[in-house]
């Protein structure tokens, strides 16, 4: 008996899967907002995915829909990571715009301005550091004093 | 309790060492009692060889542990106990527990008195190990050892420059003579039976004869040298006058007593090999004739007290060369054994000689020019009889123990130009002129040792002044420095003369007591090579003896005439053989020569290394850094601007990049 | 591959790439003019018709139907995505294109993946909805959702790179006079053919990995016949999800768990551990 799903079917499917890829990538690096680009990065994941399928029905074997599980949750890991690192990087600049985030580049680069005009956008001031704050377990670590003054 | 001992003989290196050690590592908390761990530790290494001394019969040799195990090579930390050894043993130890405890008086105040005690500890430990040790090896390694420890004192007092560059002389001086015994060593590993260098091995009969002529000429020559560089002989003894840079108490243990008879030991030892190598033997008793004559010639002007001892110094160990060249056929362990037993009576009266300048110099306030002092033998009359002992038992006046030791030697090389013309002419010329020129030293030495001793004792009383610039009133007034004129001249304290007593004690009877006895001799028949055979029979020689003891006696008197009374004559002389003189004051200008011949070409040699490492080595390394800074900063660097979707793009191309070369490969 | 199949092919690639371009917004925010937008639209419209016309039809008529409807539905979606000024557009053409995505699920045979993609991905389009409409809604758009970061660059090495896949697929498409799983098929042989496609005999080392991989769990029940699997769909995935590949169900908990600590750890709002010493403190008295 001969399977329905053909290699032709599968190479169909790997074209679809491959233009989802390239395109969630253009998206990914034309686009400037943070939001913009998180979805672009989940498209290409889904264009991942239906390769994997499209692989798992081929050999008949439940291998690719398994990693696409796997991708799926990945992919909910990621979403919570990056929305909730998306909202601090909001709160710190009132702004979705990755040109604003260009401090790791290497010392003595240019900072990159698209547009003269906005060469102020640099201008923002940097917010308190912190770092990931858990609840704690245990002995609490001694923390560096402060004290805080308000007018 | 002897037996205990002659099998673990390993505790008497390690007594000292462990005091060493609680010195080094405890300093911060002993302070002022850091003498005290390393002094006990060689006072009971002392107590241990005596009781070896006593006891040992024949010999034996325990293996402490094994070391080196490998294929071809097997040394075992294995401690040898024979005549020999418990000789030097009894002699080291006992010399370095009195000069331990002058030494505690004597540095007290210095900031780096724990350190001294500390090396001093492990200097007694590797000199002990180094006679001990029963291979050539292990004899290596202690010798190295002896040779670090001697620059780490020397330079002791490492900030002032001419005692750092006087330990840098001494030590790299001691490894041109190191180089000689390492090739030594190699040469003896390639021919001994089954490559193993015990000295059982080596000495046996069954090696000895499968030995070649011309390697057993080779490695005794190549042992010599050896010799030559630790024992100071020509043409290696420019080290040990700049040695006196190192404290006293070390020049009195090291450089007269213990340090530098390491290679008259070696060659002691190395006798059954030598007595097979005559050209090798006749050698030894020149070049020590040379040294010996040599360095008493420069003594007879030197102005330094402690340069006049170590020139001394450096006449007697060539004394003690003379009498092992002098073991030609069955004379051997007759010359050897004279040989050792001076070695045995010089670190007596020398150690004691020096610790005596130790206590002028300490009670002038650390000048030791004999020109700035004088007629001190009313204010420290202890040190003035006690050097009065010493220099008497130098200048081999009977009954004083040099006297006896002399008086060997003279008579073995006597004895060796008869020999070697019976043996079939090798020599017998040389032999009869190293001993005229030999008994000529030995007047020479009366001579300038009552020179030294007349200058510094007799004479009107003349003390440095305080405004001296050599003189530190500090270092002089221990107890006394309060007053607002430092008082020069003092008698020093009983913890440094004590010693000095009794080393005068033993200057006085050792000769007698162990020469003439027989005791000496009967001692060290059990080492090998040094049993007297049964058809030699020696008898006093007093044609010998008269004549030398005429010669100094004549000696001493002219120096009596000359220095006692600090006449004109000296000067008149002087005067009249002006070149001679200024020869023998800038020491026949060995060091220049040394300079013009050896350290300059080196300097230039070095210069040219320098501008090569800077010019041409620098630059390749600079080249190397600047390689990556530019190709980084001009071609990598932009790529990192910061931007994600810049990281994100690159990471794109790469991999469209890589997909390209694949089907390109997959298609050709 | 036939010379019409490479022309239709650097079609799809060239005015796919300059349609997607021309439909990306400025590099500097300026307005584009409607008709670049609409020349834009044109061609990604023809790139898509010939990149469907590169695809070989099902057998079924209906399956083809809704094949062509799902897959051109999802590219378009795709474009429209990365294209919207409006990023709440963005995320509501996201949403058909993670539908159209479900409806090839369905057509490959992953029922339980196509409803559990709509679940998952509905939530996360309301979820990052209520971010845009929280943080992104100003006065107007926002200035940096007018400007691409520099498009044509950013098209070009997609586009290489969809060409290198392009290019390697179509070079394996079946070639005249092959009927669909024959013998002699040297490309890729299935999971259930593979000891015979690779020549593996049978008990050797090779033959038992293969053996392990495709254990009997992990068999889809209506396409390998003769199988003894667990179940069919939701059943068939569980079976296989927790017997062979129990580790992994594991391993993707644990990260989920860190996931969730972390994003928590992130998000709330907390004390600066070390502030910024702007005013220092006054003096004592």
């Amino acid at each position: 008996m001969t399977d329905a799903f053909t290699f032709d079917m599968l190479i169909n499917y790997l074209m679809i899967g491959a233009a989802l890829m390239v395109l969630g990538m253009v998206g990914f690096l034309a686009r400037r907002n943070l939001i913009v680009m998180f979805l672009s990065a989940e498209m290409m994941l889904q264009g991942t995915a239906l390769t994997l399928v499209a692989f798992g029905r081929y050999h008949g074997n439940w291998t690719g829909q398994v990693f696409t599980i796997v991708i799926l949750t990945v992919a909910a890991c990621e979403a919570s990571i990056a929305l909730a690192l998306i909202l601090i990087l909001f709160n710190r600049k009132s702004s979705l715009d990755v040109t604003l985030w260009q401090e790791i580049r290497e010392p003595g680069q240019p900072l990159t301005v698209d547009d003269p005009s906005q060469a102020e956008v640099e201008q923002f001031e940097d917010g308190p550091e912190t770092y990931p704050h858990l609840t704690p377990a245990g002995i609490e670590p001694e923390h560096p004093t402060w004290t805080v003054h308000r007018n | 309790m002897t037996e205990f001992f002659v099998h673990n003989a390993w505790i008497v290196p390690v007594l000292p060492l462990l005091g060493g050690l609680i010195a080094a590592v405890g300093g911060r908390r002993l302070k002022a009692y850091s003498y005290l761990p390393v002094a006990v530790g060689i006072g009971l290494a002392f107590l241990v060889s005596l009781v070896l001394l006593t006891g040992s019969g024949g010999h034996t040799q325990p293996t402490a542990i094994e070391w080196i195990d490998v294929a071809g090579l097997n040394v075992p930390f294995q401690f040898r106990v024979d005549g020999l050894t418990t000789m030097m043993l009894a002699m080291v130890t006992f010399v370095a527990t009195l000069v331990t405890v002058f030494a505690s008086g004597y540095m007290a105040g210095d900031p780096g008195y724990p350190r001294f005690f500390a090396i001093v500890g492990l200097f007694v430990a590797s000199m002990t190990g180094l006679v001990l040790s029963s291979h050539f090896i292990l004899t290596y390694v202690f010798w190295e050892g002896v040779g670090v420890c001697s620059y780490l004192l020397i330079g002791f007092w490492h900030s002032k420059p001419s005692a750092a560059a006087a330990a840098k002389k001494a030590f790299l001086v001691n490894r041109i003579g190191d180089f000689g015994f390492a090739i030594a060593l190699f040469w003896l590993w390639s021919v001994c039976i089954g490559h193993d260098l015990s000295y059982d091995n080596v000495f046996s009969k069954a090696n000895l004869a499968g030995l070649q002529h011309h390697d057993i000429v080779g490695i005794s020559f190549l042992l010599f040298w050896a010799a030559t560089a630790k024992s100071a002989q020509f043409p290696l003894y420019v080290w040990l006058p700049d040695a006196m840079e190192g404290p006293t108490p070390v020049s009195a243990l090291i450089h007269a007593a213990t340090m530098v008879t390491a290679g008259v030991y070696l060659i002691a030892r190395s006798t059954p090999l030598i007595v097979l190598a005559p050209e090798v033997q006749a050698s030894v008793a020149a070049v020590g004739c040379f040294t010996a004559l040599l360095a008493a010639l420069i003594a007879l002007t030197q102005n330094d007290l402690k340069r006049v001892m170590a020139y001394s110094t450096v006449s007697q160990l060539g004394f003690m060369f003379m009498g092992l060249g002098a073991g030609v056929g069955n004379l051997a362990a007759f010359a050897v054994i004279g040989a050792m037993f001076h070695l045995f009576t010089h670190a007596f009266f020398k150690a004691l000689l020096f610790l005596a300048s130790g206590s002028v110099m300490h009670s002038m306030g650390g000048v030791i020019d004999m020109r700035r002092f004088g007629g001190l033998r009313k204010r420290m009359p202890i040190t003035c009889i006690t050097f009065a002992l010493g220099s008497l038992a130098l200048m081999g006046i009977p009954p004083f123990a040099g006297f006896w030791s002399k008086d060997e030697i003279l008579s073995s090389l006597h004895l060796a130009s008869f020999k070697s013309e019976a043996l079939g002419g090798i020599y017998p010329t040389l032999y009869l002129v190293i001993y005229w020129t030999a008994i000529a030293t030995a007047a020479l030495t009366a001579f300038y040792t009552g020179r030294a001793f007349f200058m510094t004792f007799f004479g009107p009383e003349r003390l440095p002044k305080p405004d001296d610039p050599e003189a530190d009133p500090a270092d002089a007034g221990h107890g006394h420095g309060d007053g607002p004129d430092p008082h020069f001249g003092h008698e020093v304290a009983p913890v440094m003369w004590v010693p000095l007593a009794i080393l005068a004690f033993c200057a006085v009877v050792v000769g007698a007591l162990f020469g003439l006895t027989g005791w000496f001799a009967h001692h060290l028949e059990h080492s090998p090579g040094l049993a007297e055979p049964e058809d030699f029979h020696h008898a006093f020689d007093w044609f010998t003896a008269t004549v030398s003891t005429t010669g100094a006696l004549l000696a001493l008197g002219l120096s009596y005439l000359f220095y006692a009374q600090r006449g004109p004559i000296p000067a008149r002389i002087a005067g009249q053989i002006r070149p001679l003189y200024l020869a023998s004051l800038h020491k026949f200008y060995v060091d220049e020569i040394y300079n013009w011949i050896v350290v300059l070409p080196t300097k230039v040699l070095a210069g040219a290394a320098e501008f090569f490492d800077i010019v041409v080595v620098e630059n390749l390394v600079r080249l190397a850094g600047w390689l990556p800074r530019v190709f980084g900063k001009s071609l990598l660097a932009p790529f990192q601007n910061g931007l994600i979707q810049y990281y994100a793009a690159v990471t794109a191309l790469s991999v469209a990049g890589l997909l390209f070369v694949f089907l390109w490969l997959s298609v050709n | 591959m036939d010379i019409f199949e490479i022309v239709r092919a650097i079609a799809v690639i060239v005015l796919g790439a300059s349609g997607t371009w021309l439909l990306l917004p400025h590099r500097h925010g300026r307005i584009k003019p409607a008709r670049s937008t609409l020349v834009g639209v044109v061609l990604s419209g023809i790139a898509l018709i010939c990149l469907a016309t590169l695809w070989k039809p099902p057998t079924t008529f209906l399956a083809g139907a809704f094949f062509y409807l799902f897959a051109l539905s999802s590219l378009a979606g795709a474009v429209l995505t990365i294209t919207s000024r409006n990023p709440v557009y963005s995320a509501l053409w996201f949403a058909a294109v993670v539908l159209s995505t479900a409806g090839l699920f369905l057509l490959s045979g992953a029922q339980f993946l196509a409803a559990g993609t709509i679940i998952v991905y509905a939530g996360a389009i309301i979820v990052t909805f209520l971010f845009v409409i929280m943080l992104a809604q100003k006065e107007g758009r926002a200035t940096y959702d007018r400007m691409a970061r520099s498009p044509g660059r950013a098209t070009a090495t997609c586009f290489l790179l969809f060409w290198s896949l392009l290019y390697a697929l179509i070079a394996l498409k079946t070639p005249p006079g092959l009927k669909p799983d024959d013998a002699t098929d040297s490309r890729l042989a299935r999971g259930s053919n593979l000891l015979i496609a690779k020549g593996i005999a049978p008990n050797t080392p090779e033959a038992s990995v293969v053996h392990r991989a495709l254990s009997p769990t992990n068999r889809l029940p209506d396409i390998d016949p003769g199988t003894t699997a667990l179940g069919r769909h939701v059943a068939g995935l569980g079976g296989t999800l927790y017997t062979d590949h129990l580790v992994t169900v594991e391993l993707v908990g644990a990260l989920l768990f860190a996931a969730l600590i972390g994003a928590i750890a992130i998000a709330t709002p907390k004390p600066p551990i070390r502030p910024v010493q702007s005013n220092p403190p006054p003096p004592a008295s």
